[in-house]
């Protein structure tokens, strides 16, 4: 691992989110450091889902912090669309950080309760007012999508009928819904408001931070759904966060494991449950109940409990749970590194294959 | 909104509009001025001429207390406002800027408050002089450090919110936050505490008053007049009882309008919360008791008496259980199932519930025990796990002391023999170095330690069964799965049953024998696991398993969608309850209820059962009948 390295990027030109060692660490208080994230890289393409999994305390949620520098790095490059994000401030930042959308896994914390449904998702375009659209319609956009041409996005009076649109595209109904407080919703509505509130300014990347973990089963097949439309209708650039490998299987395109604050495996989502490589990644698709991949039990894969990201194993970080590991994965920290030159990486001294 | 703050606040309100209304117009109100004398003959009780009476003086005591609110009054309200004003920028600044601005603030606001107020201000009145403008800047200024901290709290709690981050994403300038995001949350909290602040103002400046510390005589307020009458009290008592009571009753006012408007920052409010009531009892059938099963439930209702109507949380449900087998319980949220096992356990809050059926345990009526023998029941014989062990572990003692508990409690043991069996207790439950651990506290554990000391309490007095009400939901899967595998594995060496709440589908189709499907508080399937998982006839059952990604699809693969959302439980559909989200409803759907009907032990309830071979010939058998 459970390690670092950058062999799994691909060339700059060709993507539009490049993350490079990316470093996040926390003080914890005595003098003692949290580190969240230790260099971890990872790109997108245009038009691609990335899922990043892992369990609690593996650093995805403040990798997508770090994405909308809420908080900064410690260290480390985002690079969007070739504007390098870390190095910008003020004013840079804002213009350029709305190009990152967000969606958060409470759907209740992230809807302001005091405000209605239409003035939240109005929020976006009324700080930029006539200027919303970043990207000039390069993947569609969400307005010139649903508008017939924009014509009503050039000014203040077209602003409701943006609304109306993106909550629509959203499957609320303006009508009842944009006049309402967000307490008058299910969890599975506020996600959608949530989703148009981000939309509605037609981001080029959406960061899905445990979007479904707080929702029943019939609510998260309806909001895995509706991503999957969203992105197919105004061509979103996902990266979606979770610590569901089922979930997170069904939604992306290439798939991201992370331990303790490094990268396991990068593989396609196919590939990497059909022929995971990593000791990691076999123990956590093991774990999972009825998973019918004729893997061995959990229990001879994993053992033990994740060590604490202030104090974590030196070499691969998990080494300390893995029952392949060596004396070797003590002191060597193992490079991420193609397997049978495709695109499927692995950062391990011992990968199954 | 009316009927949320109810009559008390209103009438507060209206006492404080009077009070407040009689102080402004007390020019022209049709009575004495408060300083002309012998207005009336001197020390009278009250009259027509003189509601309240006059005092030793001769002047209307009614005209000096309405004179005197203008004082007090306008004490309470200037103070309250002048230290908000002060105090909210500040609050505001250390909460939401954090760092420097917020270590500052709360350093020198530290050292403010640790100065006695009231002392402050009588050296600063006495010093600067008793006048109106005075005391009215020494109890604002003193209010600032109270104000200060309020409202950085609020700031605190609310800029660390989702829909701040969200804003910030957008591209939100901070000013903007502060005022969009921000300021309405707190400006509940503030309103609230801004009217108690007022009621402690005006006791303040009626204190200050009465010491001779406020504005001089002649001008009345309501402390100096307490005070003057004080040598009158035994000739003409009502001369300290009229500004004494209308003081009390505004101070009181103040308090109930601020208590009332806290109430009000909590903005989830269902309209579900139960009304006061007495337990009901609800008819069932008669019980008839099934031989060789460990737990029998019949007919177990559980409804909430609300304002909104009976919310049904449990409708009629009825199962048995046998030792060595794991039953789950399985629904989303909403559907009854962790009240069904509150219900059997009898759980229930006091007040506001209808209750029927009946529990049978051995041969043993548990629904006819009393409080007393229900708690023996519950340590003894029925084990629990609650989904958050850190919520069901006591913060502030020792694992050692809360796993020896039971022991000592039920068991009689004592202190020594009730440590080693704890400790070999821990050691069961797969917890490396137990004896260390009995001296650690909760908060030093992991999560999955932390439901594996709470497996161990359950199973400390050798239950019969144990109740796991979504064991696992806060834990991470790898760790999941090791909890799991304990329980099944105790299970087997202590031969005792297992009820299993989850809403997860995988997780029931791996660790449970028999399987109960519930939806809007009614069993809608029920049968083995491979009954229900393999041969499902419940369309509610198929949808939720075709609704969960599974690992063996393809990626993107469209998974199927359940229109709308569960029903709300006060106001349940007729007929089928699922009819308005299933694909297969009809006519019959909505007028009739399906009862729960059996198939040579699987049980479900629906008029048109899915299964691949017997779907027409149901469908067919259903029309005929």
């Amino acid at each position: 691992m459970a390690g670092s390295g950058t062999a799994h990027l691909r060339p700059r030109d060709e993507v539009l989110l490049q993350v490079e060692d990316l470093v996040v660490e926390f003080p914890a208080g005595r003098g003692r450091t949290v580190r969240a994230v230790s260099g971890v890289s990872f790109d997108l393409a245009r038009g691609e889902t990335l899922g990043i999994v892992g369990e609690s305390g593996c650093g995805k949620s403040s990798t997508a912090r770090a994405l909308i520098q809420l908080p900064p790095p410690r260290a480390g490059s985002v690079r969007l669309d070739g504007v390098e994000l870390t190095t910008l401030r003020g004013e840079a930042l804002r213009r350029t950080r709305r190009r990152l959308q967000m969606i958060f896994q409470d759907p209740i914390s992230s809807l302001n309760p005091r405000r209605r449904v239409r003035d939240i998702v109005a929020e976006g375009p009324r700080v930029w007012g006539a200027a919303a659209p970043v990207n000039g319609g390069v993947n569609g956009g969400v307005n010139s999508g649903v508008n017939s041409g924009g014509a009503g996005r050039a000014d203040g009076g077209g602003l409701d009928e943006r609304v109306d649109a993106v909550l629509e595209a959203v499957g609320l109904d303006p009508r009842t819904a944009a006049e309402r407080r967000p307490h008058e919703f299910s969890g599975g509505q506020c996600q959608r408001i949530s989703i148009a509130r981000a939309l509605i300014l037609e981001p080029e990347v959406v960061i899905c931070d445990e979007p479904v973990s707080a929702l029943d089963v019939s609510v998260q097949a309806q909001i895995l759904a509706l991503l999957e439309d969203l992105k197919a209708r105004f061509g979103l650039t996902l990266v979606f966060i979770a610590h569901d490998l089922a979930v997170v299987k069904n939604v992306s395109d290439r798939v991201l494991v992370m331990y303790l604050g490094k990268t396991c495996e990068l593989a396609p989502s196919e590939e990497l449950i059909a022929r995971p490589a990593h000791p990691y990644t076999r123990a956590l698709l093991a774990s999972i109940p009825g998973s019918g991949l004729g893997l061995p039990p959990a229990d001879r894969l994993i053992s033990g409990e994740p060590p604490s990201p202030v104090s974590p194993p030196s070499g691969c970080r998990f080494r300390t749970r893995c029952p392949r590991a060596a004396d070797r994965c003590a002191v060597e920290e193992p490079e991420i590194r193609p397997l049978n030159g495709g695109d499927h990486f692995v950062a391990c001294h011992y990968p199954d294959i | 909104m009316r009927r949320r703050l109810g009559l008390g606040f209103w009438i507060a309100t209206g006492w404080i509009a009077l009070v407040l209304a009689a102080a402004v117009l007390a020019d022209v109100l049709p009575f004495a001025r408060y300083d002309e004398t012998l207005a009336g003959p001197p020390q009278t009780g009250p009259s027509a001429a003189h509601p309240f009476g006059t005092d030793g003086l001769g002047r209307d005591v009614l005209s000096r207390v309405v004179y005197g609110a203008r004082v007090s009054l306008g004490v309470g309200i200037g103070a309250v406002v002048l230290g908000l004003a002060i105090g909210a920028p500040l609050g505001v600044l250390a909460g939401y800027r954090k760092r420097a601005a917020d270590a500052v603030i709360m350093a020198v606001n530290d050292v403010a408050l640790a100065f006695p107020a009231l002392v402050f201000a009588l050296a600063v009145v006495a010093f600067a002089g008793a006048n109106l403008r005075n005391v009215l800047v020494v109890l604002g200024v003193l209010g600032v450090p109270a104000w200060t901290r309020l409202i950085r709290g609020a700031t605190l709690s609310f800029a660390e919110r989702e829909f701040v981050l969200a804003a910030r994403v957008l591209g939100v300038r901070d000013r903007r936050i502060l005022w969009r995001e921000i300021m309405p949350n707190v400006a509940v909290p503030a309103a609230s505490y801004a009217f108690i602040g007022m009621a402690v103002v005006v006791v303040a400046e009626g204190s200050l008053a009465f010491l001779g510390l406020s504005v001089q005589a002649p001008t009345p307020t309501w402390g100096g007049l307490i005070n003057e009458g004080r040598t009158l009290m035994e000739t003409a008592p009502h001369v300290v009882l009229a500004p004494s009571v209308v003081m009390f009753l505004t101070v009181l006012s103040f308090n109930l309008v601020g208590d009332r408007l806290r109430a009000l920052s909590d903005v989830r409010q269902s309209g579900l919360e139960p009304v006061r009531q007495a337990v009901a009892v609800l008819p069932a059938a008669e019980p008839r008791p099934v031989a060789g099963a460990l737990l029998q439930v019949e007919d177990l209702r559980t409804h909430f008496l609300t304002p909104r109507g009976a919310v049904k949380a449990v409708d009629g449900v009825s199962f048995t259980l046998e030792r060595g087998k794991t039953l789950a319980i399985v629904g989303e949220s909403g559907s009854g199932k962790s009240m069904l096992i509150r219900s059997v356990l009898g759980l229930l809050p006091g007040t506001g519930v209808a209750r029927g059926g009946h529990v049978h345990l051995e041969g043993d009526e548990l629904t006819a025990f009393t409080p007393e023998e229900m708690r023996q029941v519950l340590g003894r014989r029925l084990g629990t796990v609650f989904q958050d062990p850190m919520t069901a572990l006591n913060p502030v003692r020792t694992i050692g002391t809360q796993v020896a508990e039971p022991l000592r409690v039920h068991l009689g043991m004592g202190r020594g023999q009730a440590r080693e069996e704890a400790a070999r207790l821990l050691a069961s439950v797969g917890i490396p170095d137990p004896a260390r651990m009995l001296g650690r506290y909760p908060h030093q554990l992991s999560g999955g330690m932390r439901q594996r000391v709470t497996i161990a309490m359950a199973l400390s007095c050798g239950p019969d069964v144990l109740f796991a009400d979504e064991p696992t939901t806060a834990l991470d899967v790898t760790i999941q799965d090791q909890v799991l595998r304990l329980i099944h594995r105790l299970r087997e060496e202590r031969d005792m049953a297992v009820v299993l709440v989850s809403h997860d589908l995988s997780v029931v189709r791996q660790w449970a024998d028999e399987v109960i499907v519930m939806y809007a508080g009614r069993v809608v399937e029920r049968g083995t696991a491979a009954d229900v998982f393999e041969r499902t006839r419940m369309p509610y059952t198929e949808a939720l398993l075709q609704a969960a990604p599974r690992l063996t699809d393809p990626a993107h693969h469209r998974l199927r969608v359940i229109p709308g959302r569960p029903p709300d439980l006060a106001a349940v559909p007729d007929g089928c309850a699922f009819r308005p989200r299933c694909a297969y409803a009809q006519d019959r759907c909505a007028e009739q209820a399906p009862p729960l009907l059996s198939e040579g032990g699987h049980l479900h309830a629906c008029w048109y059962p899915t299964g691949r071979t017997m779907t027409e010939n149901e469908g067919a058998d259903s029309h005929g009948r």
